[in-house]
C-alpha cells in the first residue's frame, strides 16, 4: 500500500472551558480518530450534530491544536510545527466552510477575496493574480464580470461557488469541505455537488467530505467514515456502508433516510435526547444502543477491520 | 435599504438628528471659515469699547478688553471642533490598538488591558482628566492628552468586542488558513468590519470631548487667554457674569448648542446603520 497523503495518529480534542465558579469543564469533542487518506481519494465523515465533524476539520487544517495524537501530511509530521514553519504547508490543505454567509467578508470585493491568498502567499504581479482569479472563477461557473462585486449580491449558491474559488486559489491538494451544501436548497445543491465531483477529477484533488447527511456523502466519496460521539465507529466503502452498515448507529442515520429508510429495518430504539450524552466509560453509543451487553458498558470497542476495507467499532456485532 | 435610503429616511423622520445634522454641519463650515466670516481680528484689542452691550457693531458685544465676542465665538468654534476631533482621533487609535491586541492575543495580555481599561472606566471621567492635566501641566494640550487617554478604554471595550466576534467569522478563520498573520487579520478584516460601531462612538464622543475640553478650560486648567476658547472665555467672563450677561451667555450657549448638535448625529447615525433599531 502507498503512503497515505494524509495519516490521522490517535487525535484527540479536549475544550477546556472555564465556568462563571472558575471551575473547568472538559468537552472531549474528537477521541482517538485513526485515519489514512490516501491521494485522490474522496472520503466521507457523517454523524449527528455536535458529534465532533468541524472540530476534526479544524484539526486538520490547524485552526486547533491537537489535545493528543499526530497528524502526518505526505510524510511530515505537522502535528507540533510552529504556525511560521506551517506556513508553507498551509497551502496543500484548504478548506470550504458551511455557512456561505459568514465565509465571505461582507467589506470585500470578490477579487480581494480570491486575491487574498495569494497576497499572503504568493509574489505573484497584480496582472497575474488577476488572470489567476478570473480562471479560477471560470472553472466554478462563474465569470470575470463577478469580480467587482461584493458578496451580498450573490446567491447562497454562488457564494459558495467563490468559497470554492478561494479554496482552489493556493493549488491545494487536500479540500475539506466542510458541510459545504447543507446551508442550500436542493436543487443549488445538487449543482454544487456536481462542481465538486468535477473539480475533483479536472484538479485531481483529495477530499474529506463533511456531511450530516449520508446521501449526500455517498454521492461525493468513495469512503465513509461515520462518528459517533468524537469517535469513528464505521470505516468503510460508501457503498458497503449504505447497503450493508454493521453499527448499529449506522443502522439508526440509514434508517433515518427517507429513500432507503423503509428497506432498512432499524435496529435502534428511537433516539432519547435525555440518554444521548456520550459515556466516558465503554461504549459511547450505548445508551441508545439496542445490542448493548454488559462489555459495552466497561470497555470502549475499538476500531478493528471487520472484513477487508471495512472497519467497526463495536462488541455487539459479529461475523455469522 | 441601502445605506442612502435609510440615511434620508431617518432625516426626513427623525427631526432631531436633522437638527444634530445641520447643526453639525454649522458648527464645522464656521469653523473651517471662521477667518472669513469674522467681521474682526479675534485679539485687537479696543479699550474704550470694552464690555459693550450686543449691538449691530458687535454682534455679541466687546469683552473686558474691547474685543468683539463674536469673533472670538467664531475662531472659539474652530479651536473647539479641531480639539474635539483630535482627542477622538487620538482615543480611538489608541483604543483600536489596544482593543485589537487584547481581543486577539487574549490570556494575560488581555487580563491586563482589561484591567487597566476597568480601572480608568470605574473613576469619573472629569475628575480623572483634571487631575491627569493637573500632573502633566496647564495648556491646551495637555488637556487635550489628558482627556485622550481618559477616553481611550471606551474604544478598547468596544473594540475588543469586535474582535472577540468577528475571530469566529469563518472568513476570519479561512484567512488563518491561508498563514495569515495576526496583523493582517486586524487590518484587512477586523478593523474594516468594525469601522462602522467605531465612527458611531467616535460622533457619541465629539460632544462629550468638546465639553471636556471646555470645561477644563473654564477651570483654569485648559487653553489660557488670550485664546479665543469657550470654556476660557466663560471663565474670563465670570466677573462680568450679572451685569454683562453676554460676555459669559454666547460662548457658554455654543459650547451647549455644538454638543447637544454633536450627541443628536451621534444618535441618529446609531440608528441609521443599526437595522434593528425603532426609526429604521
Ligand atoms: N472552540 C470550542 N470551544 C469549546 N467547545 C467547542 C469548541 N468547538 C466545538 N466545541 C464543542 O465540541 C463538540 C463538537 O463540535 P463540532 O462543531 O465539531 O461538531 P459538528 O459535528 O461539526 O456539529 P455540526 O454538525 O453542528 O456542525 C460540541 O459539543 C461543541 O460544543
Ligand atoms: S459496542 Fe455495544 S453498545 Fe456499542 S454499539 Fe456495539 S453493541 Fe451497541
Ligand atoms: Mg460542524
Amino acid at each position: 500500500m502507498t503512503l497515505p497523503l494524509l495519516r490521522l495518529e490517535n487525535v484527540d480534542k479536549v475544550f477546556v472551558k472555564k465556568t462563571m465558579m472558575g471551575k473547568k469543564s472538559y468537552i472531549h469533542a474528537v477521541r482517538g480518530i485513526t485515519l489514512d487518506i490516501q491521494r485522490g481519494e474522496a472520503l466521507g465523515i457523517v454523524g449527528e450534530s455536535g458529534c465532533g465533524k468541524s472540530t476534526l476539520a479544524s484539526l486538520i487544517i490547524r485552526l486547533e491544536t491537537l489535545t493528543r495524537g499526530k497528524i502526518i501530511l505526505d510524510g511530515t509530521d505537522v502535528t507540533s510545527l510552529k504556525e511560521k514553519d506551517l506556513r508553507p504547508l498551509r497551502r496543500f490543505v484548504q478548506i470550504v466552510f458551511q455557512d456561505p454567509y459568514s465565509s465571505l467578508s461582507p467589506r470585500m470585493t470578490v477579487e480581494e477575496i480570491l486575491t487574498e491568498p495569494l497576497k499572503i502567499m504568493t509574489k505573484l504581479s497584480k496582472a497575474e493574480m488577476h488572470a489567476k482569479v478570473t480562471a479560477l472563477l471560470e472553472l466554478v461557473g462563474m465569470n470575470a464580470s463577478c469580480l467587482d462585486r461584493y458578496p451580498h449580491e450573490f446567491s447562497g449558491g454562488q457564494r459558495q461557488r467563490i468559497s470554492i474559488a478561494r479554496a482552489l486559489t493556493t493549488e491545494p491538494e487536500i479540500l475539506i469541505l466542510d458541510e459545504p451544501t447543507s446551508a442550500l436548497d436542493v436543487s443549488v445543491q445538487a449543482q454544487v455537488l456536481n462542481l465538486l465531483n468535477d473539480l475533483r477529477q479536472k484538479l485531481h484533488l483529495t477530499y474529506i467530505f463533511i456531511s450530516h447527511n449520508l446521501a449526500v456523502v455517498k454521492y461525493i466519496s468513495d469512503r465513509t467514515a461515520v462518528m459517533y460521539a468524537g469517535q469513528i465507529v464505521e470505516l468503510g466503502p460508501s457503498e458497503k456502508i449504505m447497503l450493508e452498515p454493521l453499527h448499529p448507529y449506522t443502522r439508526e442515520l440509514i434508517a433515518a433516510l427517507p429513500a432507503v429508510g423503509k428497506k432498512l429495518k432499524p435496529l435502534t430504539k428511537a433516539a432519547d435526547m435525555t440518554e444521548n450524552v456520550a459515556q466516558e466509560r465503554g461504549c459511547p453509543y450505548q445508551n441508545r444502543c439496542p445490542l448493548v451487553d454488559l462489555r459495552c458498558k466497561s470497555e470502549r470497542p475499538p476500531l478493528a477491520q471487520f472484513e477487508p476495507g471495512h472497519f467497526l467499532a463495536c462488541w455487539g456485532v459479529t461475523k455469522s | 435599504m441601502t445605506f442612502t435610503e435609510r440615511a434620508l429616511k431617518i432625516l426626513k423622520y427623525n427631526r432631531l438628528t436633522a437638527i444634530g445634522a445641520g447643526i453639525v454641519l454649522l458648527v464645522i463650515l464656521v469653523g473651517v471659515f471662521a477667518p472669513v466670516i469674522a467681521p474682526y481680528d479675534p485679539n485687537v484689542i479696543d479699550v474704550p469699547h470694552r464690555l459693550g452691550a450686543p449691538a449691530l457693531k458687535h454682534l455679541f458685544g466687546t469683552d473686558e478688553m474691547g474685543r468683539d465676542i463674536f469673533t472670538r465665538v467664531l475662531y472659539g468654534c474652530r479651536i473647539s471642533v479641531s480639539v474635539g476631533i483630535a482627542i477622538v482621533c487620538v482615543s480611538a487609535f489608541f483604543g483600536i490598538l489596544f482593543g485589537s491586541i487584547s481581543g486577539y492575543a487574549g490570556g494575560k495580555v488581555d487580563n491586563v488591558i482589561m484591567s487597566i481599561s476597568d480601572m480608568v472606566l470605574s473613576f469619573p471621567s472629569m475628575v480623572l482628566a483634571l487631575a491627569l492635566t493637573a500632573s502633566l501641566g496647564l495648556g491646551l494640550f495637555n488637556t487635550m492628552l489628558a482627556v485622550s487617554i481618559v477616553k481611550i478604554p471606551v474604544y478598547v471595550r468596544l473594540v475588543r468586542g469586535q474582535v472577540l466576534s468577528l475571530k469566529q467569522r469563518q472568513y476570519v478563520k479561512a484567512a488563518r488558513t491561508f498563514g495569515a498573520p495576526p496583523f493582517w487579520i486586524i487590518w484587512k478584516h477586523i478593523i474594516p468590519n468594525s469601522l462602522t460601531p467605531i465612527m458611531v462612538q467616535m460622533t457619541l464622543g465629539l460632544g462629550d470631548a468638546i465639553l471636556m475640553a471646555a470645561s477644563m478650560s473654564f477651570i483654569g486648567l485648559g487653553a489660557q487667554p488670550p485664546t479665543p476658547e469657550w470654556g476660557a472665555m466663560v471663565n474670563s467672563a465670570r466677573a462680568y457674569a450679572i451685569d454683562q450677561w453676554w460676555y459669559a451667555a454666547f460662548p457658554g450657549l455654543s459650547i451647549l448648542v455644538t454638543v447637544v448638535g454633536f450627541n443628536l448625529l451621534g444618535d441618529g447615525i446609531r440608528d441609521i446603520l443599526d437595522p434593528k433599531s425603532k426609526q429604521g
